[in-house]
């Protein structure tokens, strides 16, 4: 919600600059941005009643004085004859009808009012509805503007089941299904309540006689419907959080003054529909109790000072305002004293629970340990999954429908996370990922699954460079080439995947249930403080390889070589390792072939951008003597 | 001069993998909690409305339990737990106080954007006892965010709104640009929800707090976009050893 700073001040006795007024807005709980004069407030969903000038300036009372100067049409009005009836009181146990008539619409508006459209940047449309903008924005209750010309009929509010479609006074159109509180008329929707009103009775620049109609919606009976039908309106976003349910007459008499201020008034009339009574919530006063619950030492007469400042009534008791629906207990009401007191002022006080001793997660800890010491990396997917099993459960709003089941088994996710890998030039991947999987037999049933997937190199280093990770690794790091399969290690398929290449996929999936408690005796548990490193972005550009092959005549120098390749260091150096290491008895040389991966953070490396690093690295190492890439 | 047969070969590098930053800053938070005093309960991601809304106050009308926010599963019948909260329910109706609880794990919401996912994780405590205070309640969120962040860290504190707690509050720190950052939400436990968990409201009160562990491992870690934590992308991956 956007309020004006201008506007706030006016309404306040004391005038706090910008920075004084946000640090109280914050200290109350009103979170916000602020754009030159505008403050763009967040209120709570609690506090509807903040969501106005008055609601705010009700709240800041305590710190700067409120004026209170909403003037309003005081005169004694004409009963209104409408042909109205409520068909369901307990969503709409409050509504209130203006009608009035005026003489000319004039062009230009007072300073006041124009100020609320130029500062907060809000659309004119045409007077009746531009003042009905005005008051919510006041005083937070929403009013809607039917023409009246085109009411002909009784009219009746109804929560009916409803299959029609229906033209916003916004042009858009809408289905409405289900049931819905309307408004009709001659048996026509004419309005959605509480969200938004209809086009065939809206109203334009050239009317002159309106139906104001001002009511307190229940916000059970609103909530949501704005959201269903993509209507996003003020009045459901505050009918929703609920209004003040003693209000509508005197929003009504404020809509005449603003009236007043630009137009002959020809006619005016009033009617109130429903009980007008309403139970005020009362608490007794138990300041004992709000210093238990704060940890505080404040006085009884402090206290009642606070919340009297806040609007509330202190008699033998609390008399709560209607407008604070919040408020219905001495937590409440602790709430209310810790916002004025500010919740950093009051003071910590200390506490110390019994220590326990931590206790690790053995079989997981052991099992993350043992794949992690091996070269696996975890990784943690989206349970959703278009795929429908056996026992899976159905997510009956899904995002879309590729997600609409929970998934029963990881294969899929790990499948994805090995191609994603491949497609970024990864030539030996080890993916792990650990979940609870939930299935549906009679009860929902959740059990820990483990998935595990390889692909490609085994590694690497120049033992492992030229071999490839296969059934046979897998079997021995789960099954340790035990006769007996604890695991089932399975192939996957290339030809079912979308991918190019060859080397072998393979996966194990198993509950974590199933592992024998003497699986990983051997194992004790890494208990690894963690380390924080200091995160890199990952670059969106293709890395390169090159590959170098030395021969090393003089054996005292091959230390230095492999030390000054593996200290070689430059921003684009993403990996290196030795691949090959071979030594030759009959020639007395020792053969060793390097790889660098570069890959730039900025930009696709050009073969000169490599030659120059290239250049860099070599050039020292071919100096020594008995040092060279052959071809080179 | 050397000869081959007392040469070395060069040391074989074997690449560890990594358990996924999610877990690890999880794990670390529940370890925080645990030596702090804080039990580690665990609880089911699909839950029952009643546990997951009815008990923790969130009335019919919040419009976190409209569709548009909260996934419902099989019929309407259950939910994807949209916090860890639940869980805390599900304890206390199991136990007596004095009571000091931590849960950590998956939660839902009906999300997906930039800066939102369909799932993230939380960690959450109650404790609940005699005489347990909202100053009560700020020492110990001051113990959490001095070991998560040292002890020079500035912290603010604001009012909030949680149906669960009352008074709720919202808990800043102030980051290096000089902004205030959101990084966790705390309160008082509604007396309600004790009265729910049969635990008698007039002798007890709780604290409650509840950490999005993304959030943390995104500050700790420097991580600036919330989706690489979940593209599996070796590359990022690997930097968390």
């Amino acid at each position: 919600m956007k309020i004006s700073y201008q506007n706030l001040i006016n309404h306040l006795l004391e005038k706090p600059t910008k920075e004084l007024l946000s640090e109280k807005l914050f200290q109350l709980g009103h979170e916000h941005e602020i754009q030159g004069d505008i403050f763009d407030m967040e209120i709570t969903p609690n506090r509807g009643d903040c969501l106005s000038l008055l609601g705010l300036t009700r709240d800041l009372n305590i710190f700067f004085g409120r004026l209170g100067n909403f003037d309003i049409y005081e005169e004694s009005i004409d009963v209104l004859e409408i042909d109205f009836e409520n068909h369901s009181i307990e969503d709409c146990p409050q509504i209130s009808f203006l009608e009035i008539e005026i003489e000319e619409v004039k062009d230009t508006y007072n300073p006041y009012l124009e100020n609320f459209f130029s500062s907060i940047g809000n659309k004119k449309t045409n007077l009746f509805t531009d003042i009905s903008n005005f008051i919510s924005y006041e005083l937070g209750q929403p009013t809607h503007c039917f023409d009246r010309a085109t009411i002909k009929e009784k009219l009746i509010f109804e929560n009916k089941e409803c299959n029609n479609s229906f033209k916003t006074l916004l042009g858009s159109e809408v289905y409405l299904k289900g049931r819905n509180c309307v408004f009709t008329s001659s048996g026509e929707i004419i309005s959605l309540a509480g969200v938004m009103g209809g086009a065939s009775t809206a109203c334009s620049s050239k009317t002159k006689k309106v139906l104001v109609e001002c009511a307190y919606f229940n916000p059970e009976s609103i909530i949501g419907k704005s959201s269903k039908y993509n209507l996003i309106s003020d009045a459901a976003h505050k009918f929703e959080r609920g209004v003040d349910i003693t209000s509508q007459e005197r929003v009504l008499r404020r809509f005449i003054k603003v009236v007043q201020d630009h137009a002959d008034i020809k006619s005016i009339k009033l009617r109130s529909f429903g009980s007008g009574d309403f139970n005020n919530t009362f608490i007794p006063i138990d300041s004992k109790k709000i210093n238990k619950i704060l940890g505080t030492n404040l006085e009884e007469r402090e206290y009642l000072k606070y919340l009297d400042a806040l609007g509330f009534q202190i008699s033998n008791q609390i008399k709560v305002p209607a407008y604070r629906h919040d408020i219905k207990s001495n937590n409440d009401l602790a709430e209310e004293i810790a916002r004025v007191i500010g919740y950093n002022n009051i003071k910590s006080s200390s506490i110390n629970l019994k220590k326990i001793p931590y206790i690790n997660e053995g079989k997981v800890s052991k099992l993350e340990t043992l794949l992690i010491e091996n070269g696996f990396s975890e990784v943690i997917n989206f349970p959703f999954t278009s795929k429908k099993e056996k026992g899976s459960i159905n997510i009956d709003n899904p995002l879309d429908s590729n997600r609409n089941n929970f998934r029963t088994s990881l294969k899929e996710s790990l499948i994805e996370n090995l191609l994603y890998n491949e497609r970024r030039q990864k030539d030996s991947v080890k993916l792990f990922e650990i979940s609870d999987i939930y299935t549906k037999d009679q009860e929902i049933k959740q059990q820990k699954k483990v998935g595990l997937i390889i692909s490609g190199r085994l590694g690497n280093n120049y033992n492992d460079f030229s071999k490839k990770l296969d059934y046979k690794y897998l079997n021995k790091l789960l099954n340790k080439d035990l006769n007996e399969d604890i695991v089932e290690i399975i192939e996957i398929p290339r030809n079912i995947l979308d991918t190019k290449k060859k080397d072998k996929i393979y996966y194990a999936e198993f509950y974590l249930d199933d592992i024998p408690k003497s699986f990983y005796p051997e194992l004790d548990i890494q208990e690894k403080a963690i380390n924080f490193v200091n995160y890199k972005p990952i670059s969106e550009y293709p890395s390169c390889t090159r590959d170098f092959s030395f021969l090393i005549e003089d054996l005292d120098v091959v230390k230095k070589v492999i030390d000054m390749l593996e200290e070689a260091s430059d921003e684009i150096i993403k990996n290196s390792f030795i691949f090959d290491y071979y030594k030759d008895d009959k020639t007395n040389i020792i053969k060793i072939g390097y790889r660098f991966i570069f890959q730039s953070d900025l930009k696709t490396l050009s073969d000169s951008d490599i030659k120059n690093i290239v250049n860099k690295i070599l050039s020292p190492i071919l100096k020594i003597d008995g040092v060279s890439i052959p071809g080179m | 001069m050397s000869n081959l047969d007392n040469i070395n070969p060069p040391t074989l590098h074997n690449e560890p993998g990594s358990l996924h930053p999610i877990n690890q800053t999880k794990d670390y938070l529940l370890k925080l909690l645990s030596e702090m005093g804080f039990q580690k309960i665990h609880g089911p991601e699909i839950e029952t409305e009643e546990f997951n809304f009815d008990m923790l106050n969130i009335k019919k009308s919040h419009p976190a339990r409209q569709m548009h926010d909260t996934f419902y599963v099989e019929g309407k019948k259950n939910v994807l737990r949209t916090h860890t909260s639940p869980v805390q329910i599900r304890s206390m109706l199991n136990s007596k106080p004095p009571i000091a609880f931590t849960s950590a794990g998956k939660v839902y919401r009906k999300d997906d954007d930039a800066t939102h996912l369909p799932m993230f994780h939380q960690v959450e405590g109650i404790y609940v006892d005699e005489n347990v205070t909202f100053a009560n309640l700020k020492d110990l969120i001051h113990q959490i965010l001095n070991k998560l962040f040292g002890d020079d860290v500035e912290v603010r504190f604001r009012p909030s709104y949680f149906p669960f707690t009352e008074p709720s509050a919202e808990v800043d720190i102030l980051a290096e640009n000089g902004k205030w950052l959101e990084i966790l939400g705390c309160g008082i436990v509604n007396p309600i929800v004790l009265d729910n968990c049969n635990i008698d409201s007039n002798r007890y009160s709780g604290l409650a707090f509840g950490l999005g562990v993304e959030r943390i491992a995104m500050l700790k870690y420097g991580v600036n976009d919330i989706r690489e934590f979940y593209k599996s992308n070796l590359d990022f991956l690997k930097q968390f050893k």
